[in-house]
């Protein structure tokens, strides 16, 4: 029995000649025990590769430390996910100011009910949820390129810890810069429970996100001083 | 990167019909593939639903699958595309308005309950622990299939031992794991 799932095992990692291959799966098929084996093979699978993904993702790393020393922003990594299928554009801002935009959200919500504005709009999201994914889940540095100084809201400082997250004490930020603008024209922001999502178009044709547990609020003097100073 | 050799046997042998060849694929991604989807969609129906229309799409294209990446990539995109297209369908249902801006605004649901892991968090430490103290030589070997995904012929030439050496340790691993999980009732027997 031993040797049928050791071959089981081989099988799984494809390591077997054509005529082994054909007889593993032969037996698999006449033994259901087996199937539930090489399953099992492929739970365990999963996991060590998720955990071992995990200690090497700054990203989920920074999830850990930072539940410990903010419960509330280590829920913007554990609802990224969540963030991926639920984010619906709340609002956009005009470059000079930072407020809410309600012509333009109603703009948006009549939009919505022509099929072919809707099927545009899906697309900008697909893709806005595509940098999501990247922002969430990449293993990446996010030091790629420098952060200007300029940038960072009054009364945040770089943290001892990590130098791509900011705090003023209550509240986090985390910075990402990058060249592709997603078609983003407009400073557009999300929320995601107590966290929220900004997306900065900067002039020089690079994108600037920030996210963090800041509100509008916190956040407004930041994206109005990046563009005054752009 | 490429498909992989593991993935080439079962896509080639997919590709020709061998129907026992996709139930095998099924069994060994059908975890990784649940547990994006869940981590995507917060919920565990969904995700079987998304994970079986994945699976049969995987069937009925197989034949369009080149290789220019891993095989769990491909499956993985259209996984996530089936998902999004949902999310397409329900944005549409939800998103009439509404005259007040707030109304606009969703929340992000309640982070997903631990009970529908595939294997429960509580677990998942266990068994890395656990990991960890078998010898080092079924160690390294195991740890540098699954978590470095090397070949047996690479894992070999690090070790400095024959394949079927390899082929065993990692089996060792494999066996013992299972039967800690199946002691600690992780899994059933």
């Amino acid at each position: 029995m031993n040797k049928d799932l050791e071959q089981l095992s081989a099988l799984y990692d494809g390591e077997l000649s054509r005529e082994e291959i054909h007889e593993g799966l032969k037996k698999m098929n006449e033994d259901p025990r087996m199937k539930e084996t090489f399953h099992k093979f492929g739970l365990i699978s999963e996991l060590v590769q998720r955990k071992t993904q995990k200690k090497s993702s700054t990203v989920l790393f920074l999830k850990d430390h930072l539940s410990k020393v903010n419960p509330i922003i280590s829920n913007l990594f554990t609802a990224a996910a969540s963030v991926l299928i639920t984010l619906i554009i709340l609002y956009q801002f005009d470059d000079d100011r930072f407020q809410v935009n309600r012509e333009s959200s109603l703009q948006l919500s009549s939009a919505i009910s022509s099929e072919e504005a809707k099927s545009q709009l899906l697309n900008a999201d697909q893709n806005i949820m595509e940098h999501m994914i990247h922002i969430m889940q990449s293993s990446d540095s996010h030091t790629s390129q420098k952060i200007s100084k300029n940038w960072i809201p009054v009364g945040f400082s770089v943290s001892p810890n990590n130098p791509n997250q900011y705090s003023n004490g209550r509240n986090n930020l985390f910075f990402h810069l990058e060249n592709k603008q997603l078609g983003i024209k407009k400073v557009e922001y999300f929320r995601a429970n107590n966290n929220w999502i900004y997306l900065i178009p900067l002039q020089d044709g690079r994108l600037l996100t920030a996210y963090g547990d800041i509100p509008p609020s916190v956040a407004d003097p930041m994206i109005q001083s990046i563009y005054k100073r752009k | 990167m490429g498909a992989n050799k593991g993935d080439e046997v079962f896509i080639n042998e997919i590709k020709a019909g061998n129907q026992a060849a996709f139930e095998a694929m099924v069994l060994k991604y059908q975890p990784k593939l649940m547990s994006s989807l869940v981590g995507y969609t917060k919920s565990v129906d969904q995700a079987e639903e998304l994970c079986q229309k994945t699976f049969i799409k995987v069937w009925q294209k197989i034949h369009s699958f080149r290789g220019d990446s891993a095989l769990f990539t491909w499956i993985y995109r259209i996984g996530i595309n089936l998902a999004k297209n949902d999310f397409a369908s329900s944005f549409s249902k939800h998103s009439k308005v509404t005259g007040s801006l707030d109304q606009n605004e969703h929340d992000v649901p309640e982070y997903v309950s631990p009970e529908i892991q595939l294997i429960a968090a509580q677990s998942e430490d266990k068994i890395m622990e656990f990991i960890q103290t078998l010898d080092s030589d079924t160690k390294t070997a195991f740890t540098l299939r699954e978590a470095e995904g090397r070949t047996y012929d690479e894992i070999a030439e690090i070790l400095s031992c024959p394949i079927g050496t390899v082929r065993s340790r990692i089996f060792r691993a494999r066996q013992l794991i299972l039967e800690f999980m199946t002691k600690e009732n992780i899994i059933n027997e």
